[in-house]
């Protein structure tokens, strides 16, 4: 995935996180920049998967009332423990990347909700439901979104795209009258 | 074969870089941290200098996405009619929309145009650019700053008057705002007008409630309150100047002579709907510090 690729899509979900609260309030409780990270981190690319982390929690963090930083440090930390998790457990099956998500969710959550506490910032609303709305949002909606990253971003997509293109082309040039 | 050694050289330096990154936000979130509350957070001050510009636009943006999507909406609604007429009734109920917005945002900003011409407390006209992107705080940004002379810890009410919440960082063009439901957000207030009503407590918000409800505590269980009853401030907090509306009594549980009431409050701002609001440009009185006399450490010695 290349660096211009992986910066639009950040950049998506990052105006789609801003934008979808306004528009109705409970789809604020889907986490589009981390199903960005955890699609990065299912790509088994280290650094990608961690600066991308980083960036997204930090950026979220810019606009929230939480702490700066503890969006970045729980979206990091995901990130590392799904690309471990991937490199060593074969996460290519989609049925797989559900509980991936899930994980991812609930991992994120309790690490940021942990070091607000623990800095004595705690969150403005109940941990557990909210935790579990989060959950089934970004489950839900994001196993949709990691097909559509699937089909328009991963680089595999794009080589069957470039194959089922020359294979039209060759067999407009050899139609049924010319084959006979 | 010099691919494997890069896979290799990644799955190494993986946790290095992890443990860098880390370390980075952990210091980013001390640093945010150690600014008490009521000072100005000079990290957050940066973040929303760029990031006010992103927030602005994309309410923009979001107000044209609702109207697009408000369109969708009454267009399927529609749909079993002829296609002209579909078009027609689209394109009607779009003007009548629009036109809705502007006679129901020509009303606030009368709300508070009059508010500024009743008031004896300067205030500042502000749009809310944008809310909380995590849903683990409920903040909101407005569009003015320090440079329309917006500073930390002054009040925001909305255009009927009631109290918002208070300014808790300021960047040259924009400001967050604490909503008044917000755990920390706390003021003095009173049920009753001020000066005639006894039941004097101090209000702060209920986030195990998971709706937006303030409860207000140690107010005498001698005296009466009553559901429907108006709560005001107080202006001993330092804060909030006295006699804005904070909301309406909505439930209370009788205290005794040694037991306060336990009161929840419902704003009278429309906390979840808020588009303009008003920054009061006040300060409070400072209060005088007694001069502590030269003896005094001598006498404690003794």
């Amino acid at each position: 995935m290349s660096h211009i690729k992986i910066a639009v899509v950040l950049s998506v979900a990052i105006v789609l996180q801003l934008l979808l609260r306004d528009v109705w309030r409970p789809l604020a409780y889907i986490d589009f920049p981390l199903v960005v990270v955890v699609y990065i981190a299912l790509q088994r690319d280290a650094w990608k998967a961690l600066l991308v982390g980083t960036l997204a929690g930090l950026i979220v963090d810019a606009g929230s009332g939480g702490l700066v930083g503890a969006g970045g440090f729980s979206k990091t930390l995901t990130a590392y423990i799904i690309y471990f998790a991937a490199t060593r457990v074969n996460l290519e099956n989609p049925l797989l990347r559900i509980p991936v998500l899930a994980a991812g969710s609930l991992l994120d959550s309790a690490i940021y909700v942990f070091w607000h506490r623990v800095l004595g910032y705690p969150p403005t609303v109940p941990f557990v439901q909210t935790m579990s709305y989060k959950l089934i949002a970004t489950t839900v909606v994001g196993t949709l979104a990691l097909y559509l990253l699937d089909a328009i971003v991963a680089e595999r997509s794009a080589q069957k795209r470039q194959f089922a293109t020359r294979r039209r082309v060759a067999r407009r040039s050899t139609g049924p009258l010319r084959r006979r | 074969m010099a691919f494997v050694r890069t896979q290799k050289e990644i799955r190494q330096r993986a946790p290095i870089w992890l443990v860098t990154l880390l370390v980075a936000n952990l210091i980013i979130m001390a640093v945010d941290a150690r600014d008490a509350d009521g000072r100005q957070k000079i990290l957050r001050v940066w973040t929303q200098t760029f990031t006010s510009p992103l927030q602005s636009t994309s309410s923009k943006v979001s107000g044209a996405t609702s109207g697009f999507f408000q369109q969708i909406w009454n267009f399927r609604s529609t749909a079993r009619e002829n296609e002209q007429l579909k078009e027609r009734l689209s394109q009607v109920e779009t003007e009548l929309h629009t036109a809705r917005q502007a006679v129901a945002e020509s009303e606030r900003l009368k709300a508070l145009l009059n508010l500024n011409e009743q008031s004896e407390i300067k205030n500042v006209p502000a749009r809310v650019i944008a809310r909380d992107p995590s849903v683990w705080f409920n903040t909101i940004t407005i569009n003015r700053g320090s440079s329309a002379g917006v500073a930390v810890n002054m009040p925001v009410v909305s255009g009927g008057g009631s109290i918002v919440g208070r300014v808790i960082t300021v960047s040259p063009w924009a400001s967050q705002v604490m909503l008044i439901t917000d755990e920390k957000a706390g003021a003095g207030a009173v049920v009753g007008q001020l000066g005639q009503s006894g039941a004097l407590g101090s209000i702060r918000g209920r986030a195990d409630l998971g709706v937006a409800l303030i409860e207000m505590r140690y107010v005498s269980g001698l005296e009466k309150v009553e559901n429907g009853d108006y709560v005001m401030t107080t202006g001993q907090d330092g804060i909030y100047p006295p006699g804005l509306n904070i909301g309406q009594v909505v439930e209370v549980k009788n205290g005794t002579a040694t037991q306060a009431h336990q009161i929840l409050i419902q704003p009278g701002a429309q906390l979840d709907h808020l588009e303009e609001v008003a920054v009061l440009l006040y300060r409070p009185p400072q209060r005088s510090v007694p001069e502590a006399s030269p003896q005094t450490p001598e006498r404690t010695r003794r």
